[in-house]
């Protein structure tokens, strides 16, 4: 495999591991408001 | 219950699985024996197989320590690593599949460590099936850590009986049969900092489920 | 407070109680015992048709045919065993078991009668199955040992399960659902154990750690009892 093709797959699993963390940090947001609310 | 991460921690534990990625396909050297890159899934599969298997053990604790006291977060903290677990558990089994498709021609291959995770992912359904019959909560909490325990008493057995079933294809490039760790030291220090990666993951994955478990169980009483 | 010896008595008198009440009622309706042979007979027979009236050569069936029983007794446990648990919830007899006996000595009595009711299964079945599809035994003591043992172990694991989905709803499916990760390590045993009896092969280890599972869960299952029968 070409080292441009290792370059995308990185690529492509860094925009998905920022996409899930940014999720995750999400609903800790939604969480602590919810919590808050008690 | 507040979340125990501060801010900092998330970054950190982003920035570091960011690293874990660039040292997976950079930094480590392709292992021998395995067919062009196959060997970096390596980084991700193995921890999550060992997060599985962690997450089977915590829940047994967390069931223990509700039988005990009988107090609800260990009953929710017992449940949200049994979810977690059968996530972490499914990938495992997923990556396995794939990888071993790549190398061997074949998803399943009977190989002992294929096999033990199958059958944690089975228990794992079974211990959800168990919670979504039962209404009452408090014999659901119950009935769940009687069969998490009931679990973790049969698991041994599968560590003597699986291995002479089955036979072995599974690359024991990672602990050979004298202990000591045998990989290329650039490998094990990705392969261990993707553990501590995934092993954070979990922790803050389980605060947060637990969290909301909490959550929903006030609203249900109020 | 009455002296040590009395209380083991009277443990005993309970267990031997709920045993003897069980097969009592067992025996007046004979529905457990009329399900698990019809089940048990019904199954042997498609096995055998399946076959084919030549059945298999020792080549072929030797790997194979053990499985095969196992299967049929495990569906067989799983369609006969749970009542024992599920009648007491529907006809509202388990409150008054529960006065009528400590928990551990109920436990013992309805295992016993478990274990007792898989015995007679497999001597139903073992030799029928032997006869049905022409599979010769090599070791029969062996051969013996693993059925009772592995009946044993099946009644012991299904006793406590059995007593937890008389709880919850779906019961039949869901006991096989939880049964089943459970007594797989007893499953592989028994398979390898009898594939050996049958081939004349020793044992090796797999016996003792068919025992050793047979000890564990009944101590595990004795343990945890209270905690599912107890609100």
């Amino acid at each position: 495999m070409a080292s441009g093709g290792i370059g995308w797959v990185v690529a492509v699993n860094l925009v998905i591991w920022t996409g899930l963390f940014l999720m995750v940090l999400r609903l800790d947001r939604k969480l602590r408001d919810l919590e808050k609310d008690r | 219950m507040k979340s125990r991460f501060a801010p900092a921690f998330k970054l950190l534990l982003w920035a570091w699985m960011c690293l874990v990625l660039a040292g997976a396909f950079f930094y480590a050297p392709l292992a021998a024996g395995f067919l062009g890159e196959s060997s970096r899934i390596l980084f991700f599969h193995v921890p999550m197989a060992w997060t599985a298997f962690v997450a089977f053990l915590a829940a047994a604790v967390w069931s223990g320590l509700y039988l005990a006291r009988r107090e609800p977060r260990h009953d929710r903290a017992a449940a949200a690593a049994v979810e977690l677990g059968f996530v972490f558990c499914l990938l495992a089994t997923v990556t396995g599949a794939m990888w071993a498709r790549t190398m061997w021609g074949a998803f399943w291959n009977w190989d002992p460590r294929q096999v033990s995770i199958v059958l944690v992912l089975i228990f794992y359904g079974a211990y959800l099936a168990l919670r979504g019959a039962v209404e009452d909560r408090e014999k659901r909490a119950r009935l769940g850590a009687v069969y998490a325990l009931l679990g973790l008493v049969v698991a041994p057995f599968f560590f003597w009986v699986v291995p002479r079933i089955t036979f072995s294809l599974h690359p024991d490039s990672i602990v050979n049969t004298r202990g000591t760790i045998d990989m290329e030291s650039r490998m094990l220090q990705v392969l261990l900092a993707s553990w501590v990666g995934f092993n954070a993951l979990f922790f803050w994955l389980h605060g947060l489920r637990c969290r909301l478990g909490a959550l929903a169980d006030r609203r249900l009483e109020a | 407070m009455p002296p040590p010896t009395s209380r083991s008595a009277d443990w005993l008198a309970q267990a031997a109680a709920v045993f003897a009440k069980e097969w009592r009622c067992e025996l007046r309706t004979r529905y457990a015992l009329n399900t698990l042979a019809l089940f048990a007979v019904t199954t042997l027979v498609v096995v055998s048709a399946g076959l084919g009236p030549l059945g298999t050569s020792a080549a072929e069936g030797t790997p194979v045919l053990p499985v095969l029983l196992w299967l049929i007794l495990l569906f067989a446990a799983a369609a006969g065993l749970p009542r024992g648990f599920v009648q007491e919830e529907e006809t509202h007899t388990a409150t008054a078991l529960r006065l009528a006996a400590t928990p551990s000595a109920l436990f013992c009595g309805k295992l016993l009668y478990g274990a007792s009711l898989m015995l007679a299964l497999e001597a139903l079945v073992a030799p029928l199955f032997l006869a049905l599809v022409q599979l010769e035994v090599a070791a029969p003591g062996l051969f013996a040992a693993t059925l009772l043992a592995g009946g044993y172990g099946l009644a012991a694991a299904s006793t406590l399960i059995a007593a937890m989905i008389a709880q919850a709803r779906g019961r039949s499916a869901l006991f096989a659902v939880l049964a089943f990760p459970i007594t797989l390590p007893l499953l592989l045993l028994v398979v390898e154990l009898t594939r050996n009896a049958v081939a004349g092969e020793p044992a090796g280890g797999a016996l003792t750690q068919l025992l050793l599972y047979d000890a564990t869960v009944t101590v595990a299952s004795m343990m945890l009892f209270p905690v599912v029968w107890n609100p």
